[in-house]
This record gives structure tokens, C-alpha cells and sequence, in this order.
């Protein structure tokens, strides 16, 4: 496998990809149904996976520079208010620049609590997602509740940035499509989900990968800001200010966060509304955790995470009730059986069978039902990272000091 | 011309203990000054307040004759001096460029100039000869190459005066006497070094002068060309130099320890312990020798369970150990000194006791059936640290508040107490003062007498030699020859482990 270790890691996800398209493919044959490779299920997917994906960067800031973010569901929560009251008042890019803002104040609470007080971060983050929903509610009081269609717990509607198709490569993959080749035109309609009518807001969500890849690995602040994560008291000891850079992953941590909050309001619901968060903050940790701590590993994850939550939106309606999830089933035991024979190749027996046993439990399930329960969509991405981390645990390498204490001359 | 460094009156106070107390310290400009004093006497202290690491409490620093006061490392750093700490500060899952450039990164615009770097790293490196790969990971590379980009850090940033705290404690005596060279060309160059060690022949050699400290005041300045190995000592601890000798042989014919055919593989399938068989007996101690990254760490971890060996058996007293877990075998009578105590010997931020029960956690009298014994803990580490003089106002402060050589006590102090059948040793009197180094050598031949085996590991030759009753030699994986301490010289070992001896052999 070291060919597959030595590329570049678009490479590797790209090639990641096609295999999977290519079960995809193979099984929605095998189980009669055409949804899991359809434009409506990659652009749900997609659409579905920005605020996961955001949550899950502003994730990557916070740890790498040391501090554990688990208050990122609260400061999209923030980012959720201040969206819909930016949204209100100069549109949609008001939303996302208030979005931004509340959530990195959320941010600084964290870092004023954890780097200058040195508050437990777990502790702290769990504060701060009790105290956002409480804000958020009071707020809403004093501001939503006297205008028409607001209320406590909900703002007016909002209108999102709008859509764009990119011309020519969109009507460039729908021929393909449409030629009903296998593979080749399941692999273009599916793709075609990722450049036909998408939002604004997606393109902006989605050129953050890059740009976060290259500030946290290319650029000086980034350097030493990921010291904070790796070896604060290195980077004591050679003049890098560490509170600085921690405060600073910190509250880039929660601006994320907040655009990610926006992006639910703005692209997903409309209006603002208490609770329309759905944990998504968590999940964008479990993208995390996923992504191997690394930007593009978080796009993978949120993608993979949100597919689920994507097919389950046109699987479960007028016409159809969870065939095509039910097909899921059979996907992840080809992909556990993929690592039992990867485990069992790399002599780890306990990996290989437990990976076996999983495998046989998703293929009894597909084969015992013919439709799945509509529950099964929302525990997917915690089962999802379960298993990544039971089997790739000795792979992963997040920063070493996250979540550990750091005081200035103690070394 | 004004010196270098002047340091008066400094002192510094933590919680109990007073580190430094009214020292005094001139270092002329272009010499190289050793510190020499025991461990805890305050020596890194000193170091870390000279480097902005540390306030002083009280003192007055001029470098080249202008008063500082320095509040971050920052402060030194614009004032050309650069640090090698006592303990390796590295972040070990970034590159070798990332680690040296960090904090002066070459920039355009915002954005690291990575060639540039590279480039600017190539040269320091060709000028001094040390070479790293600039794209390695810390993780992959041995105690000694991180050492060495410790030591390039500081001439990366084109430091005038350089502080090196005990930098050669994890070095071999080829790689002590390139590290020695460079440090004379730096010196050449106009460089002004200060140089902790606790090997006073290596203090004689390189330094120009020589500072002594001891409980933190300032003893004597004597210029290195008229004082003796001897003098030294006396000034440090008041003591003869002791040399360690094993005396009259106490080899049983009992196998204690039994290695068959043990190989592990890296992670890319290569041998780096190959087809390793080797007895250790009752009242036997077996030293190691090699460079590091012959495949000795490997074979200990195997050994102690944390590596998992392809093939081959391990046995302890007869018994099969070789699929038993860590806990298993510790319980069994297995004792562990590992070869980084910051890693893997300590937690440093619990407190001395919890850091004693560390290995032994499941037996009296750190805990009694499922409760950890608390009182029991505490007592058994007040006895540790009379017996094996560990510096420390008691057992409740931090394993981060004891000097380096005193972390190394505790450690040793740990696993001697709990009468291990079975002792794993690596570089046991590292960082050690010599007063201390004989008392630990004298607690390993009581032990060995009573019927301890042990497995020696150490870059002290003269240790090696002098305490082994066995030398085997590990080179590139393999035994490669198995010599009596008896008929051996540090040189001709040293010539052994480079592969020249086997060499002229063949
Ligand atoms: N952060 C700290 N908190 C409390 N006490 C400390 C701290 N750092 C050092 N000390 C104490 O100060 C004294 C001097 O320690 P220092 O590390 O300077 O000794 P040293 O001369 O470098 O010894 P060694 O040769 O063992 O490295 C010791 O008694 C140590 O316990
Ligand atoms: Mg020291």
C-alpha cells in the first residue's frame, strides 16, 4: 500500500472516491433503486455537508493551536442568531459577515476561559453551548419576537445568496449522464450535483479547504499556531507568542463555526429558528477526528458524513421510503469487509474479525428488510466514526497537546 | 572589553527550594565556560533566566556590558543568545525545517519560504557538519539526530552566544567528539558557548574555563587548564571521583532473562532487531553496546513489551513472556528504566508519589486491592527519596519541579526498590551527577549480588565497560560480536559499534 501512501492527498481522496462510486454503483444495481447515484443526492449531500464542513475546520483551528472546541455547536448557535439579524437588516451578505462575527465572540469567550484562565476545556465549551441557546432565545425576545412572522424562537424569513451552474461542464456531464454508460455515467451525474445550481454560500464553504490548508501549513501565523498544538513550550522556548496564536485559532475556531450557523440559515431553513442546529457542531468534530486533523480530510468526512442525511431526503418522501437507504446497509459491509481483508492482510487478527462480525450484521440487516427505518440516516455519521476509530486509531494523528493545560515558564 | 555574560547577585526562589542564591557568572566574550555542579544545584535554572525562560528574583544580567532584563525568549534571542535545553524541545510530528524555523521563519510576505529555508539550513549544516534531512519527521529520527537539530536550531538562528545544556548526555563518544569539534570551530568564529555536562573528562577537554555551583551558590571559577578530573569532583561534592567497576563476579548459571530469535519489523517490513538471541543470568549484568539506532531500543521494547516482536521468544525465568501484556510482565519481576524520561518515564505534572507507583501500580504498597494506598504511596516514595537522594522539598510537588538528574533518581530510585528479577536499563546514570552516578552504580552491584540480571544499555562506555559482565554488540540489528569488559578499551568498543572492528575482521 505504500504507492497509495506516497500520493498527494487530493489523489488519494479522489481515487477514494471513484471506488466508492464505484460500489455505489454496483450496489444500487444489485438492490433496485437509482438514487444513491443521483444529481439530488450529491447536491443534498453537498448542501447538507457545508455547515459540517465549516464546523469541522473551525474545529481543525482550535486543536491545532491546542484547544479542544467543543463548544462549537454553540457558536454556530451564535452564528445562527447573528445570521438571520445580519440577514435581516443588509440581506445575505450582512448574514454571513454578522454569522462570522457572533460566532468568533463565542470563540474569544472560549479562548479568555481556556488560555487566560486556564478553565477545563471541555468544561468551558460545555458552557458555552448551554449559554448560546439561552442568549440566542433572549435575543430573540428583544428583537424577533415584535416583528412580523418572528417569535421567540424564530426570526423572519431571510433570503439566501441564490445559485449558480457552472456553463458548459454542467451540460458537459448531463450528455454523459444520459448515456447510461456503467460507472462512467453515474460517476457524471453525480458529479453534475457539484457544479448545477449550486449556492453561492457552497462555493464560499467550500473555498475555505484550500485556504485553510494553505494558512495552517504554508503561512508563519500558521506554523505557529500549530506549535501551540504540537510543543507549546518549543515554541515558548524560541519567542513564539503562544497565547497569542492560541486566542487566535480560537476565535478563527468560532467564526467558522458561525458562517457554518449562517449557512443553516441562510441556504437550509430560511429563518432563523431555536434548536435548528441538530448537533451539527459535534458532527463537524467526528469530520475531524475522520479527516485525520487535516483540512481536506474534513471535507472527506463531512461528504461522507452528510450522504446519509442527503439520500434520506429524496429516499424518504412521496415516491419512495427508504429503499436506497436500506441499500446503504449493503455498501458499508462491502466497505467492512474491505477491512477485514486490509486488517487481516496487516496481520491484526482482533481488527479482522471484529471487522468481519460488523460486516455480517450490516449484510443480515439489508438482506431482513426491504425498506430502512427513518432513524437509521441521523446515527449513521456517529457509526461512521465509531468504526474509523476502532480501526485507523494508531493512524491517526491529531495535535499532541490538545485538550492539556499551558502555562507561560513551566517547563 | 566588556564579557559576554555577566551575571551578579542572581537568585531564584520556587515553592521550598532556593535554585540559584546570589550566584555570580562571567563569561568572556570567544571562550567556551563549563557549569559544572550536582544535580539540583541549579545549573538549568541559572540557564533558563539567562535565556528569558525564567524571571530572576533578584540580579542584575549585562550582555557585553549593557544591562537586559529579558521577559520571553524573544528578548535573548534579539541579543544573539540561543538555547539547547536539558530536555529535547521538539515538536515530533512536524518536519526538521519546520521545527528549526519556527520563530524565524524566512518569509514573503506572509507566506514560509521553504526553499529558502532549506537553503539557508544546507549551508549552517555544511559549515558545521551536521546533517539532517530538512523533510524527516521528528518522530522517525533517533535521540541523537534530534539532539543534533536541537544544536542546528540554535546556529540557524546565528547565535552569538550559545547555551548548551547537557548535550552530550545522549550522545556516543564519536558523535561527543563531532559535536566537541563544532563547537571549537564556533568558537573560531567568535562564538562564546556555555556548556553543562556531568562527564568531567569531556568538561576538561572542550572548556576554557569552568564555573562550579553547589545548593545554588556560585563555589569557584577555575580556568579548565589548571584543575584536574579530581579537583573538579571535590569542588562539586566534596568526594572522590568513583569509577565504576563490577568487582568479583556474581554470574550464575540460572537463565534469568531469555531471548531466542527475536526479530521486529518497522513499519515499511524491514529488520531493525534481527534474529536477536541472548541469556542474561541470575546475578549477571549483559551490556548492549551501539550506536543509537542499531536496533537496541527496539529490542528493549520488545523486551518490555510496548513493541511487538514478528518472531522469536522471549522467556523470564523459564516462563514464556513473549504474548504477555506490559502489566503482565512488569508484575512478573520485569523493572524498566527507559531511555527518555520525559517520554516515557514520568508524568510530569502528578505529583512525586503517583509518579513512584508508576509500573508498580497494582502491588503493596502503592495499592491495596482496588484502592490506590495513599499513605502507602507517599511513605514508599519519602523512603525513594532518602535512599537514592532525591533533591526535593517533599514527595507532593510535581515531577516538572525536580531537576533533571533528580527526575532520573526518582526513576531509578522506583525500580530498584521494587526488587525487580529482571532489570532493563537504558542509560540508567543519564543526566546524573558523579557523586550520585556511584551510589546508583553501587545499587545496581548490591543488586546484582542478591541475583538481579540485567540488561545494560548505555552511551557511557566507560559504564558499560565498567559494570557489564558481558558486552554484546548490536549492529545494524544484529549481535555482531560479544566481548569481556576485562580486555576492552572505550576506543576499541567505540570501533566495534561503528562497524570498523568487524570490518578488519573479515
Ligand atoms: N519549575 C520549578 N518548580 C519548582 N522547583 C523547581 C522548578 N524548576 C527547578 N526547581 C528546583 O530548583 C532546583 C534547581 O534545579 P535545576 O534544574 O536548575 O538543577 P540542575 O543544576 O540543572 O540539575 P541537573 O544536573 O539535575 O539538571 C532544584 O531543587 C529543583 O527541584
Ligand atoms: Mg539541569
Amino acid at each position: 500500500m505504500s504507492w497509495f501512501t506516497n500520493l498527494p492527498s487530493w489523489a488519494r481522496w479522489s481515487l477514494a472516491a471513484a471506488v466508492g462510486m464505484f460500489v455505489l454503483t454496483v450496489v444500487q444495481r444489485v438492490s433496485g433503486t437509482d438514487l444513491l447515484t443521483e444529481e439530488g443526492t450529491a447536491q443534498a449531500m453537498l448542501r447538507w455537508s457545508i455547515p459540517i464542513l465549516l464546523a469541522g475546520l473551525g474545529g481543525l483551528y482550535s486543536e491545532r493551536a491546542g484547544i479542544v472546541n467543543i463548544g462549537l455547536e454553540g457558536m454556530m448557535i451564535l452564528g445562527t442568531w447573528f445570521g438571520a439579524w445580519g440577514a435581516l437588516n443588509w440581506g445575505p451578505w450582512g448574514g454571513l459577515a454578522a454569522g462570522l462575527v457572533g460566532g468568533a465572540l463565542g470563540g474569544l469567550l472560549h479562548a479568555v476561559a481556556t488560555v487566560s484562565f486556564g478553565v477545563d476545556q471541555i468544561i468551558s465549551g460545555v458552557g458555552i453551548n448551554i449559554l448560546a441557546p439561552a442568549l440566542t432565545r433572549f435575543l430573540s425576545e428583544r428583537v424577533f419576537s415584535g416583528e412580523a412572522g418572528g417569535s421567540v424562537s424564530q426570526s423572519p424569513r431571510v433570503d439566501g445568496f441564490g445559485n449558480f451552474t457552472v456553463p458548459g461542464l454542467a451540460d458537459f456531464l448531463g450528455t454523459i449522464r444520459d448515456q447510461e454508460i456503467f460507472w462512467i455515467s453515474d460517476v457524471a451525474g453525480f458529479s453534475r450535483g457539484f457544479v448545477a445550481e449550486m449556492s453561492w454560500f457552497t462555493l464560499i464553504g467550500l473555498l475555505t479547504v484550500p485556504l485553510s490548508g494553505w494558512l495552517l501549513w504554508k503561512t508563519r501565523v500558521g506554523l505557529r499556531m500549530r506549535i501551540c498544538g504540537e510543543n507549546p513550550n518549543a515554541g515558548e522556548s524560541l519567542g513564539v507568542n503562544i497565547y497569542g496564536h492560541k486566542y487566535l485559532g480560537v476565535i478563527i475556531s468560532g467564526g467558522l463555526s458561525g458562517l457554518a450557523g449562517a449557512f443553516i440559515v441562510l441556504e437550509l431553513a430560511g429563518l432563523y429558528r431555536g434548536g435548528q442546529t441538530l448537533g451539527r457542531g459535534f458532527i463537524g468534530l467526528a469530520a475531524l477526528v475522520f479527516g485525520n486533523w487535516r483540512a481536506i480530510g474534513v471535507l472527506a468526512g463531512s461528504l461522507v458524513f452528510s450522504y446519509p442525511f442527503g439520500l434520506s431526503l429524496v429516499d424518504f418522501n412521496a415516491e419512495s421510503s427508504g429503499g436506497a437507504t436500506r441499500a446503504l446497509l449493503l455498501v458499508i459491509a462491502i466497505a467492512l469487509a474491505g477491512v477485514m481483508v486490509w486488517a487481516q492482510r496487516s496481520g491484526k487478527r482482533g481488527d479482522a474479525i471484529l471487522a468481519g462480525l460488523f460486516a455480517a450484521i450490516a449484510l443480515v440487516w439489508y438482506l431482513g428488510t426491504e425498506t430502512a427505518a427513518a432513524w437509521l440516516p441521523n446515527t449513521m455519521p456517529y457509526a461512521l466514526v465509531l468504526i474509523v476509530l476502532l480501526f485507523a486509531s494508531q493512524r491517526l494523528r491529531g495535535p499532541r497537546t490538545a485538550g492539556l493545560p499551558y502555562r507561560r515558564g513551566e517547563t | 572589553m566588556a564579557p559576554a555574560i555577566e551575571l551578579i547577585g542572581i537568585t531564584k526562589r520556587f515553592p521550598g527550594v532556593i535554585a540559584n542564591d546570589n550566584i555570580n557568572l562571567t563569561v568572556a566574550e570567544g571562550e567556551i565556560h563549563a557549569i559544572c555542579g550536582e544535580n539540583g544545584a541549579g545549573k538549568s535554572t541559572l540557564m533558563k533566566i539567562l535565556y528569558g525562560m525564567q524571571p530572576a528574583d533578584e540580579g542584575v544580567m549585562r550582555v557585553f556590558g549593557e544591562e537586559v532584563t529579558f521577559s520571553s525568549p524573544n528578548d535573548a534571542i534579539e541579543r544573539g543568545i540561543g538555547m539547547v535545553h536539558q530536555h529535547l524541545m521538539l515538536a515530533d510530528q512536524m518536519s526538521v525545517i519546520e521545527n528549526v524555523i519556527l520563530g524565524s521563519e524566512p518569509t514573503k510576505r506572509g507566506v514560509i519560504d521553504f526553499d529558502a529555508a532549506k537553503a539557508h539550513l544546507a549551508e549552517v549544516g555544511r559549515a558545521y557538519g551536521l546533517t539532517v534531512d530538512p523533510d524527516d519527521y521528528i518522530d522517525t529520527l533517533e535521540i541523537g539526530e534530534r539532539q543534533r537539530v536541537e544544536i542546528i536550531k540554535v546556529l540557524y538562528r546565528g547565535a552569538k552566544i550559545l547555551i548548551l545544556d547537557e548535550p552530550t548526555a545522549v550522545l556516543v563518544p564519536q558523535e561527543v567528539e563531532e559535536l566537541f569539534n563544532n563547537l571549537r570551530e564556533l568558537k573560531q568564529d567568535g562564538a562564546t558557548i556555555i556548556f553543562i555536562d556531568h562527564k568531567l573528562q569531556e568538561v576538561l577537554e572542550i572548556s576554557d574555563s569552568i564555573t562550579v555551583i553547589r545548593r545554588g551558590k556560585t563555589v569557584a571559577t577555575v580556568a579548565a587548564s589548571e584543575v584536574t578530573a579530581g579537583d573538579l569532583a571535590e569542588l562539586m561534592v566534596g568526594e572522590e571521583l568513583p569509577s565504576p567497576e563490577t568487582g568479583a563476579s556474581t554470574v550464575t548459571t540460572d537463565v534469568a532473562l531469555a531471548v531466542t530469535d527475536l526479530t521486529v519489523r518497522d513499519d515499511d517490513g524491514r529488520a531493525i532487531v534481527d534474529n536477536v538471541s541472548l541469556q542474561v543470568h541470575r546475578g549477571e549484568i549483559l551490556g548492549v553496546a551501539g550506536i543509537e539506532g542499531n536496533g537496541q531500543s527496539e529490542l528493549i521494547n520488545a523486551i518490555v513489551g510496548t513493541y511487538a516482536a514478528e518472531t522469536g521468544s522471549i522467556e523470564m525465568a523459564g516462563r514464556d513472556i513473549g504474548s504477555a501484556s506490559v502489566r503482565e510482565r512488569r508484575e512478573g519481576g520485569l523493572g524498566y528504566v527507559p531511555q527518555d524520561r520525559h517520554r516515557e518515564g514520568l508524568l510530569l505534572d502528578a505529583p512525586l508519589w503517583e509518579n513512584a507507583a508508576l509500573g508498580h501500580q497494582t502491588a503493596a504498597p502503592y495499592s491495596k486491592g482496588f484502592w490506590v494506598d495513599r499513605p502507602g504511596s507517599r511513605s514508599q516514595t519519602q523512603q525513594i527519596r532518602e535512599e537514592f537522594d532525591v533533591r526535593t522539598p517533599n514527595v507532593d510537588v510535581s515531577a516538572r519541579a525536580l531537576s533533571g538528574g533528580n527526575q532520573q533518581k526518582l526513576i531509578i530510585g522506583r525500580e530498584m526498590t521494587a526488587e525487580p528479577a529482571v532489570l532493563i536499563a537504558a542509560h540508567p546514570t543519564r543526566g546524573i551527577d558523579v557523586g550520585a552516578q556511584a551510589d546508583v552504580w553501587n545499587q545496581i552491584r548490591q543488586a546484582r549480588a542478591n541475583g538481579l540480571a540485567t540488561l545494560l544499555i548505555s552511551a557511557d562506555l566507560d559504564e558499560l565497560i565498567g559494570l557489564s559482565d558481558t558486552i554484546v554488540v548490536m549492529y545494524h540489528g544484529r549481535l555482531v560480536a560479544t566481548l569481556d569488559p576485562a580486555e576492552i578499551d572505550p576506543r576499541t568498543l567505540g570501533s566495534y559499534m561503528t562497524g570498523a572492528a568487524l570490518k578488519g575482521d573479515a
